[in-house]
């Protein structure tokens, strides 16, 4: 490595320390802080650690609002990743491997799911009318069909990469065609479903929008939701307000720690495809 | 000779293609009817085009149009240019360079309210942070949320700074994708480092350009998450875009105007992308 | 005058010796082929002289200028990549003339410059089509083109027939050495195709596991081999090599003798041997031998022999071709 490669690699961490790092610092620090310390806003070592004291504090709020914020995103999350993988791999197989006059109608409605925003008041309109409106399983529906665009476009360019053979030895066998689908073909997208489960996930688990529109109601709250209605709760506790938002920071990181290489994949999957 | 139905068949489809339809297709295509009514909570009455009128009317509702066309073209233009030099920068064998990926990537993965808030509390006009540091250096800093007309860009630079690495890390993939050889040849034919990066770089990295730059322009067209955490379109309708405006009005239950809201917004959208999305590819590279 | 000249090169990627010291001299005009197993170093040498890889120790001459620390733009030289690096979004056009627009030289200079090169390679109709439209030998000599416009003093060409097929390949050979006979250039050409090597060398370079195995003409390289390796190297069906006791009770440490050298009878010879295996290629046939003895034998006769798989033959070997190495 050159001398010069040596210090614009320092002089570069030090920017992105400040301009990156320095704001979760932030968050961190404030989080630990007491009520007075953390309402300066300041950016110091807290006086006092209340580490402990603003978890428990923030977790109680509102009859332990936060403890039913994470189980109904994860529920939420784990039932609409189930779905966007099983139907999503569905369509992918069907496009990659049929060629038909439909093969064009279903990319045509991938890049319309891709590019076209939702219209919400006419999808509570729809959801009304089906009993979805206000309900979980009403926001499951909704994250699926909002993320099977993706989906489908990551399963068919990577099933294009799994050779036919594979299915006709199967068929020649006697295989039905969902038993090709569960038992030959989907065991080998096994990578891509890896990288969907990780980017749906956080994907879904930081939603706000569609929590906001489609799942109103105290019994409804999601965890985007119990951190945007804090502000108004926490108006001047900053300490368990960051308290909060470290806390909803921590299971992306979690998986980002494990599945880093997952993530950017996915991100990328899509890029040098355009 | 009997045809033997296909082991691929048509009904795989069916589950995603249900629940598609009726929760996307079907209210897209009712926004169009929706958006020509005066729609509340108890009737429907056709109005014809009063709707679009009134949204180019109102000082309020324009401003927003504005807002939103502003705040995509910066936040993609900028994130364009600079995710490629950052990504040219991270790609050159920098000391710490794998660290300085990943520092600049983990802020696409946090909570977008959450980011609101910490930035809303940091751009805090007096005790904010930045400008207590401005401060320190001599500077007076501006209510950057709080002076309504910057306020609509330094929400634009908190989401540039969510955001480019994203852009960096896509802009990474499309100039590993680029062989060496183009570069060596170059060197032979004596270009400088800038020639390399003009005549080279950026005609070979296109695929990820365009990457870019469509799914920052839709993604910076149809931005809520961001501008409702910081100033939830203030202060007064000054930082408003499309899809705040869009909830307004359904809070105030104005549910024809939200709509035709919806409809303006994907009009955009199509307009801008569509002409882009051709352009690109008639000067398509086949690598 | 000669070209170039290397005097104890050395190249290490940190702890591995790639290249362990070459000497070598190339004259004026002359078309010099590197060859050698993969990992030879025969690349790295290559990109040595061009200046995309610097050398541990050591001197590179060019045109009698020392060049060690020189960019590759000022060497003198011009390259073809084995990919033949065609930027996909120029036409031939605008890939030929990439360097000299580079140089901010004057239009009309350019355009005079690369019609000459396309005249000279026949591309006049493909000017201005993109390097997606050609076929892979088009494409080779788009490169070339590139290289050509330089006017450098040493054309260097790194496998460049590699991603063509067989046909085609046979084909280029010609075209090249014709190319070579008009231009009266100076060019150096790697590959690992001993074919190659012995079809358009005027010079061959023998190299093995970073060193020089030995420098000559490719008859002198048929007929007078300095080591084992060399004699195995070159020449198809490969020669026939045997040590320990075989070569022993022939008075050296290696025996060879050339398959074409090898006479076959159904009656008498020195070894008997059951046919492993045959190749009839209509010219030529191929026989294997199992020669007990020995151990693999094989042999080449020409025009069609009537053998069989499990047949019994002697061979013979011809006396005054015989090789015994140290």
């Amino acid at each position: 490595m050159t001398r010069r490669q040596y210090v614009t690699g320092m002089i570069a961490m030090a920017l992105a320390g400040v301009i990156f790092i320095l704001p979760f610092v932030f968050i961190f620090l404030t989080a630990m802080k007491t009520k007075k310390d953390a309402s300066l806003l300041t950016f110091t070592w807290p006086k006092e650690w209340h580490l402990a004291q603003n978890f428990l504090d923030v977790l109680k709020t509102q009859n332990y609002q936060l403890l039913l914020a994470y189980f109904n995103s994860s529920v939420i999350t784990v039932g609409a990743v189930a779905m966007l993988i099983v139907f999503g791999a569905l369509v992918g197989y069907v496009l990659q491997r049929r060629q038909s006059r439909w093969n064009n109608l279903i990319f045509g409605a991938v890049l319309v799911g891709l590019i076209v925003p939702p219209a919400v008041v006419p999808t509570i309109w729809v959801m009304q009318g089906l009993h979805l409106f206000k309900t979980i399983h009403g926001m499951i529906f909704i994250q699926v069909a909002y993320g099977l665009a993706f989906s489908v476009l990551l399963y068919r360019s990577f099933i294009a990469t799994i050779p036919r053979d594979l299915d006709e030895a199967a068929i020649i066998d006697g295989a039905r065609p969902l038993q090709v689908f569960f038992k030959v073909i989907l065991p080998l997208l096994k990578p891509v479903t890896v990288t969907l489960i990780v980017v749906q996930s956080i994907a879904i688990f930081n939603d706000f929008t569609n929590p906001l529109y489609y799942l109103p109601g105290k019994d409804n709250v999601t965890v985007q939701l119990t951190l945007f209605n804090f502000q108004s709760q926490f108006v001047s506790q900053f300490n368990l307000l960051f308290m909060n938002i470290l806390l909803v920071t921590i299971p992306p990181l979690i998986v980002f720690i494990f599945f880093n290489r997952q993530i950017v994949a996915g991100m990328t999957a899509g890029a040098v495809k355009g | 000779m009997k045809e033997r139905p296909s082991p691929y068949p048509y009904w795989f489809v069916l589950p995603a293609a249900v629940i598609f339809v009726t929760l996307f297709l079907v209210p897209t295509v009712a926004s169009f009817w929706f958006s020509l009514t005066r729609w509340d909570l108890f009737t429907t009455t056709f109005i014809g085009l009063d709707n679009y009128r009134q949204f180019f009317k109102e000082p309020q509702l324009t401003r927003s149009l504005f807002n939103t066309v502003v705040y995509a073209v910066i936040t993609s233009g900028t994130k364009s240019v600079l995710g490629l030099l950052l990504a040219v920068a991270l790609t050159s064998g920098l000391w710490g360079q794998g660290f300085l990926r990943t520092v600049v990537f983990f802020p696409v993965l946090v909570s977008t309210i959450g980011v609101g808030i910490t930035f809303a509390t940091l751009m805090h006009p007096t005790k904010g942070l930045i400008n207590v540091s401005l401060a320190a250096i001599g500077l007076d800093g501006p209510g950057w949320l709080t002076n309504a007309t910057l306020a609509i860009y330094s929400v634009a630079m908190i989401d540039l700074w969510k955001g480019i690495g994203l852009a960096t890390v896509i802009y990474i993939a499309g100039l590993s994708a680029i062989s060496p050889d183009y570069y060596e040849a170059a060197r032979i034919d004596g270009a400088t480092r800038m020639q390399q990066f003009w005549r080279v770089t950026v005609p070979l990295v296109r695929p990820a350009t365009v990457t870019v730059v469509t799914l920052s322009l839709i993604g910076g067209l149809r931005s809520f998450d961001l501008i409702w955490a910081t100033t939830r379109g203030g202060p007064g309708f000054s930082s408003d875009v499309l899809a705040s405006v869009i909830y307004k009005q359904y809070q105030a239950g104005f549910y024809g105007l939200s709509t035709a809201g919806n409809v303006i917004l994907f009009l955009m959208i199509a307009v801008i992308i569509l002409p882009l999305t051709w352009w690109f590819n008639r000067r398509e590279v086949d690598l | 005058m000669t070209a170039v000249i290397l005097k104890s090169l050395k190249k290490s990627f940190g702890a591995v010796n790639v290249i362990k010291g070459v000497d070598l001299e190339v004259a004026s005009g002359e078309f010099c082929v590197f060859v050698g197993p993969s990992g030879c170093g025969k690349s790295t040498l290559l990109r040595i002289i061009a200046g995309l890889e610097s050398a541990t120790d050591g001197e590179i001459w060019i045109d009698g200028r020392e060049v060690s620390g020189v960019e590759p733009s000022r060497r003198g030289i011009a390259m073809v990549f084995q990919s033949y690096a065609l930027y996909p979004h120029l036409t031939v056009r605008e890939n030929i003339g990439f360097g000299l627009s580079l140089a901010k030289l004057p239009k009309a200079e350019i355009k005079s410059k690369v019609d000459a090169a396309g005249a000279a390679l026949q591309l006049g109709p493909l000017m201005d089509r993109k390097p997606r439209a050609l076929s892979g030998g088009q494409r080779q000599r788009v490169a070339i083109g590139r290289a050509i416009v330089r006017d450098p003093k040493v054309f260097l060409f790194d496998e460049p027939l590699s991603n063509l097929d067989a046909a085609l390949r046979a084909q280029m050979r010609i075209e090249l050495t014709d190319l070579h006979r008009r231009l009266g250039a100076t060019m150096i050409y790697v590959t690992h195709d001993q074919v190659e090597a012995m079809t358009m060398a005027d010079k061959i370079v023998v190299l093995n596991a970073g060193g020089i195995e030995q420098v000559g003409t490719p008859m002198d390289l048929y007929n007078h081999p300095v080591s084992p390796f060399v004699a195995g190297f070159i020449g198809s069906p490969k020669m026939n090599l045997y040590d320990g006791a075989v070569a022993q009770a022939m008075g050296c440490a290696t025996y060879g003798i050339r398959p074409e050298h090898v006479t076959l009878s159904a009656s008498e010879g020195k070894w008997q041997g059951k046919v492993r295996h045959v190749e009839h290629l209509g010219a030529d046939t191929v026989v294997y031998l199992d020669v007990p003895r020995l151990g693999d034998l094989v042999a080449r006769a020409a025009g069609e022999l009537k053998v069989a798989h499990g047949d019994t033959l002697w061979a013979s070997p011809v006396e005054s071709r015989e090789f015994r190495f140290a």
